[in-house]
């Protein structure tokens, strides 16, 4: 995936048919974090912290409906993924990037919960079960770096020994 | 019908029912989950917050070398919105009165 233009209101993507694909199949994911998985605070046990965290569930829980909305609608969409001679171009907005981008993050947690919230060193075996977990986690930061480069955010080489 | 309408006494039950609400005693707090990447937290933190990407920057390091990052000290209101925000984008935020 490679940004070729940068339009006024957002970015036009080249996607070659296997990296649509990946795309495709790791956003059907979503959503993946359990809704329960979010807390406003780390001890609320007050009757009244009991009613925010219903409050914020049922909020992000609406948030994670029209996400999984637009997600639908964006692979369904025939005009979305325009065909080309090498494979296809992905027009997206801003507001679009910043929700595919959410969309990316919630199956990347959520494939690393289901992992087992392991840290970097230890990651479990790759068995038949979590092997799905493994490819979602994998592919959502893939298109996540490209999303981010296209907005001007990339890595700093002193990062890398963190 | 009387001639004096005596109103609810609603003025005075959200004055003291919301003076502690109002003070800027709430912390927002991110923490760290090692599987998000760095930039993904950096751009965030920008767009919640409306920070250059140096501040950004600052706070993601923190968080991850840290384990948190306070983000900010704002009234409860605005604490609700902002962990909120954040938890639109899966970050692990939280919201705590201030010590």
């Amino acid at each position: 995936m490679k940004l070729i233009r940068t339009l006024k209101g957002g970015f036009v993507f080249r996607l070659s048919p296997r990296e649509k694909l990946l795309l495709s199949e790791t956003v059907k994911f979503y959503p993946l974090v359990p809704a329960s998985h979010h807390h406003l605070n780390k001890e609320g046990k007050s009757a009244k912290a009991d009613e925010n965290q219903r409050l914020l569930e049922e909020s992000l829980a609406e948030h994670r409906a029209e996400n999984r909305r637009l997600v639908l609608a964006m692979l369904d969409e025939p005009k979305r993924f325009r065909e080309t001679k090498t494979g296809f171009e992905l027009k997206l907005t801003h507001s679009e990037v910043e929700w595919l981008l959410q969309v990316l993050n919630d199956v990347r947690v959520g494939s690393w919960l289901a992992l087992g919230e392991p840290e970097h060193e230890e990651m479990p075996e790759v068995t038949e079960e979590n092997a799905k977990y493994y490819f979602a986690l994998e592919i959502s930061g893939l298109f996540q770096s490209f999303l981010l480069e296209a907005l001007g955010v990339s890595e700093k080489s002193e990062w890398a020994a963190e | 019908m009387a001639d004096t309408e005596v109103l609810p006494d609603i003025e005075r039950e959200e004055k003291t029912g919301s003076k502690s609400d109002l003070e800027p005693g709430w912390l927002v707090i991110c923490w760290n989950d090692p599987v998000n990447l760095m930039t993904y937290v950096t751009h965030v933190f920008q767009t919640v917050f409306g920070w250059n990407r140096q501040k950004a920057e600052v706070h993601m390091l923190q968080v991850h070398r840290q384990g948190k990052s306070v983000l900010a000290r704002t009234t409860m209101e605005m604490a609700e919105h902002y962990v909120h925000e954040l938890q639109k984008y899966t970050l692990h935020a939280t919201m705590e009165r201030e010590s």
